[in-house]
């Protein structure tokens, strides 16, 4: 057990050196660094005061009920643009991590540890979900504490998104971990994993996609695809629903999606362990 | 792979050695459960190759390794260590050691993009062997290495040799084999096609008879029976199968007051062993 710890924080931690020599660390720190300085420059041009004010000029009388409105719909803006593009950056980012520890040369020299596969593709799993977390509570946690202190209004909701976004990227990871196992590919895993987030921006139109298909097959297939596919849309819908204080229907897209992941990272290791190096 | 099974003593310099394709990096991955056998298993002190505990006593050295280049060497001997589940407190006193085993000790602070080739299998040799393995096994350990890194890498090795680790050298170098390994196995098409001491395998090829400045009619005489000689700067130098003709050239020379220069065993090059091995 204590041996399985010093293997799992090792893996980690090289992760870590790894993403910080490809310069992915300070990529995404400095693109989360550069967004927080624009937030602040914003909240400098006094962006509050004067929706605050527009407000006003329409005749509302509760001042605080309206900045604190305001200020929720700025948190739920930033939360879906961090959501969306900081998840492709993220993806983008990382792809690359799996192909290179299964570099010849290098993946022999891991294998002959005694450290059995799957504990050596979780912990680059771990490693890689740390490193861009680190990134997203950054960034989240700087922007709530600039409009915090700017407003006055701390809306601790906010801070789901970091839950729900590295939530999401975990989901995206096991598929670049496939991806990445099978074929050695980090072009091919960040393509697959961004055709799956445009995929279930169409996919979560269910509703209107049931009542305009013709054959009751088609429609079949339209929920399959639906239920098994990740949901990464409705996710960053119900981050946005819950940071705005409003009802969501369930919690079905966060268990189907954790089941896909574990179905994908299940057969990533299945891959890896099979595999001769 | 077809059925190999190797015996190696403990405590002793194994050398494997086959043509290209023969199967010498294969059956060492399957050893270290990077490949997997077809069918049947691969044992290693008793113990199934797949299971990551069976891999703990040994230390290994890949050809053609990949360091990552992020590392410093010490970093990079730290992440091994861990790996194979040395404690923090464990691996900071044998860090130093180890590059001062391999000669590096000035060099780990510095990153392994700017180590040289020698550099690197040395580095790679103290990662092997940095949790105290009781088995080393090396792929081609000096491939590409300049003399003076290649005696250094011996040294090294020697020292643990005594130390009684068992060593495992896969190579094609086959004079250094030869200098080094005390045991060693040749395969063919994937077979074991000769094992066996070093010095069996080399031993009883004849003897060589140098002789300064015999009479022209005595080396004549004596070419006669010898299987082969050659003449050089004033030495007559005579190659005897047997042992009998040899004492019977040293008799026919001492009887005429010749010098004799030297009297030696002669054996087979482990090249030699190899060739004959490999053209059946």
């Amino acid at each position: 057990m204590r041996n399985s710890w010093i293997a799992t924080t090792a893996l980690v931690r090289d992760t870590f050196r790894e993403a910080f020599a490809r310069k992915i660390f300070w990529g995404l720190f400095g693109l989360s660094t550069v967004m927080i300085l624009f937030f602040l420059f914003l909240l400098r041009i006094d962006l509050v005061e004067g929706g605050l004010a527009a407000v006003s000029a329409f005749g509302r009388i509760n001042a605080t009920r309206d900045v604190d409105k305001l200020v929720r719909g700025v948190y739920g803006g930033i939360a879906a643009f961090l959501y969306s593009w900081g998840m492709f950056l993220a993806v983008f980012a990382s792809a690359g991590l799996i192909p290179s520890v299964l570099e010849p040369g290098r993946i022999e020299l891991l294998l002959s540890k005694p450290v059995s596969r799957t504990h050596i593709l979780l912990g680059r799993y771990l490693g890689n979900v740390l490193v861009v977390s680190c990134n997203i509570i950054y960034l989240v946690l700087g922007v709530w504490i600039i409009l915090g202190v700017k407003t006055g209004i701390w809306s601790p909701l906010f801070l789901v998104s970091i839950a729900t976004t590295i939530f999401a990227f975990a989901v995206l990871l096991s598929v670049v971990i496939l991806i990445g196992v099978l074929f050695e590919s980090a072009a091919l895993a960040t393509m697959v994993a961004a055709a799956l987030m445009i995929m279930s921006i169409i996919l979560a139109q269910t509703n209107i996609m049931l009542r305009l298909l013709s054959s009751e097959w088609s429609r079949q297939i339209w929920r399959t695809l639906y239920y098994v596919l990740p949901k990464i849309y409705d996710l960053g819908g119900m981050t946005l629903n819950a940071i705005q204080s409003r009802s969501f229907d369930g919690f079905m897209p966060i268990w189907t999606s954790a089941l896909f992941a574990a179905v994908v990272l299940g057969c990533s290791l299945l891959v890896f362990a099979r595999r001769d190096f | 792979m077809d059925g190999i099974s190797l015996q190696v003593p403990r405590g002793t310099i194994f050398g494997l050695l086959g043509p290209n394709g023969a199967g010498k990096t294969t059956f060492v991955k399957m050893l270290l459960s990077a490949v997997h056998p077809t069918r049947g298993s691969a044992l290693i002190f008793g113990r199934n190759a797949r299971e990551p505990e069976a891999r703990r006593p040994i230390g290994y050295l890949p050809e053609n390794h990949r360091f990552p280049t992020y590392f410093t060497g010490a970093g990079m001997l730290d992440f091994y260590a861990a790996l194979s589940g040395m404690e923090w407190g464990e691996r900071r006193k044998r860090i130093p050691e180890m590059l001062e085993v391999v000669g590096l000790e000035q060099w780990g602070s510095v990153r392994i993009g700017k180590y040289s080739k020698g550099m690197l299998q040395r580095l790679g040799l103290a990662q092997a062997l940095i949790h105290s393995p009781s088995m080393l096994i090396l792929d081609e350990p000096t491939d590409g290495v300049d003399p003076v890194g290649r005696r250094q890498i011996r040294d090294v090795l020697t020292r643990f040799e005594e130390q009684g680790v068992t060593i495992f050298i896969n190579s094609h170098l086959l004079v250094e084999v030869e200098t080094f390994c005390r045991e060693v196995a040749i395969l063919d098409k994937g077979k074991v096609a000769l094992s066996g001491k070093m010095h069996d395998l080399t031993a009883g090829k004849g003897y060589r008879l140098t002789v300064a400045e015999a009479p022209e009619a005595l080396v004549e005489a004596l070419r006669v029976k010898a299987a082969s000689f050659a003449s050089r700067n004033g030495f007559a130098d005579f190659q005897f199968a047997t042992r009998q003709l040899a004492n019977e050239a040293v008799d026919l020379l001492r009887e005429q007051r010749c010098e004799i220069e030297s009297l030696a065993p002669t054996t087979s090059t482990l090249e030699d062993v190899f060739v004959r091995t490999v053209a059946k």
